[in-house]
């Protein structure tokens, strides 16, 4: 995001009295295993995903599954807002969605593998209830089933 | 910090351009790999800059800019159609890669969409025909808002490979009567009886 004087008063504001959880400690896990042998997944808060897959609404914090060797002609993003211009993900998806970056990790061999899956939300949630509860655990399970081993969040 | 994620690089460009810059892979894997490297720290939370100069130029609003009243007085409907051929130009470019598409309307039909816009902000009594009926109406509209100014971006975009995103923006509501009809659309939703055509109203026009 930019840095925070970059923005206009109204957006500092909006940012620094955002609604975010406050946790005492964070989550840690140690690789188990070499970057080189790593599986990695994709999981994006910029509302993409497949054409004909439900768009996202207001507030939703459901997901969406992007199959990684999804062409990127057949992704879409129904996340739009006043927060962020779309341009640049029109001009190249790399920008807020990396999937070519991350096949060229795997080719110069600083990466193992891609997951089979990548998974999408909205951004700008105010209420992430659900998403801790529900959702994100989901997303989490479902990427266990998949072994991966390192997740790359991509916000907008 | 409160949320304390595990690992976070930080970067300092827009919203919208997490990877820095468009058709930029030198710089995008850099950011990458710049995340990648947090692994290597033992404990956490890590919190990281991205070290490289700020991209802050704030985006051009629709509302900061005043439409040319040197406006030709081109009909809608031929805007879009002298367009067809740079937006399949983008498609041909770009693999087929394009931000059109919530609508569900084929941009070939797009004439008719505008048309329907029109009608719809002569009388609210009309619906837009081409909305399914699952779709809401104040939603249905920003959909067909972001395809309609996705599609005359990447026309223009297709002409002029190098334009900045602050020139194409200033160019979309200056000089388009397309941007015109979408003025006017934000405001008729403005005054609309439905509460979520009023809220969806929103930041369309940007």
């Amino acid at each position: 995001m930019p840095l925070l004087e970059k923005l206009s008063k109204n957006m500092q504001e909006r940012m620094l009295n955002w609604p975010c959880n406050e946790y005492e400690n964070t989550p840690w896990t140690q690789p188990s295993k070499p970057l080189s042998k790593s599986k990695v997944a994709l999981v994006s808060t910029a509302g993409f995903h497949l054409r004909g897959d439900k768009p996202f609404s207001n507030g939703d914090t459901s997901f969406r599954i992007i199959p990684s060797d999804t062409e990127p002609a057949n992704i879409i993003q129904s996340h739009t807002s006043i927060g962020f211009d779309r341009t640049e993900t029109f001009r190249d998806i790399n920008i807020t969605y990396p999937v070519d970056r991350l096949l060229e990790l795997v080719e110069s061999g600083t990466i193992g593998s891609i997951a089979e899956n990548y998974y999408s939300f909205m951004g700008a949630l105010s209420d992430v209830t659900k998403l801790i509860e529900q959702h994100g655990p989901e997303v989490a399970s479902l990427m266990k089933q998949e072994d991966v081993d390192v997740v790359l969040l991509v916000p907008t | 910090m409160k949320v304390k994620p595990p690992r976070m690089l930080a970067v300092p460009f827009n919203f919208g351009n997490t990877l820095g810059e468009a058709n930029n892979p030198k710089l995008q894997n850099d950011i990458l790999n710049s995340s990648l490297e947090l692994l290597k720290f033992d404990t956490g939370p890590v919190l990281k800059d991205y070290l490289t100069s700020p991209i802050s130029n704030p985006i051009v609003q629709g509302s900061e800019v005043k439409n040319n009243h040197e406006l030709k007085d081109i009909k809608l409907q031929d805007e879009i159609v002298n367009s067809f051929v740079a937006y399949e130009s983008w498609l041909n470019k770009n693999g087929n890669r394009t931000g059109v598409g919530l609508s569900g309307v084929d941009y070939i039909h797009f004439p008719e969409l505008v048309d329907s816009i029109n009608k719809f902000i002569q009388d609210h009594s009309n619906d837009i025909y081409q909305r399914p009926k699952a779709v809401s109406l104040g939603r249905y509209l920003r959909y067909v808002v972001d395809d309609l100014k996705a599609f005359s971006f990447e026309a223009k975009m297709a002409k002029e490979t190098n334009i900045t995103v602050n020139d194409l923006h200033k160019w979309f509501w200056q000089d388009t009567t397309l941007a015109k009809l979408i003025m006017t659309l934000v405001q008729y939703m403005k005054l609309h009886p439905d509460p979520e055509v009023k809220e969806e109203s929103f930041g369309i026009a940007r």
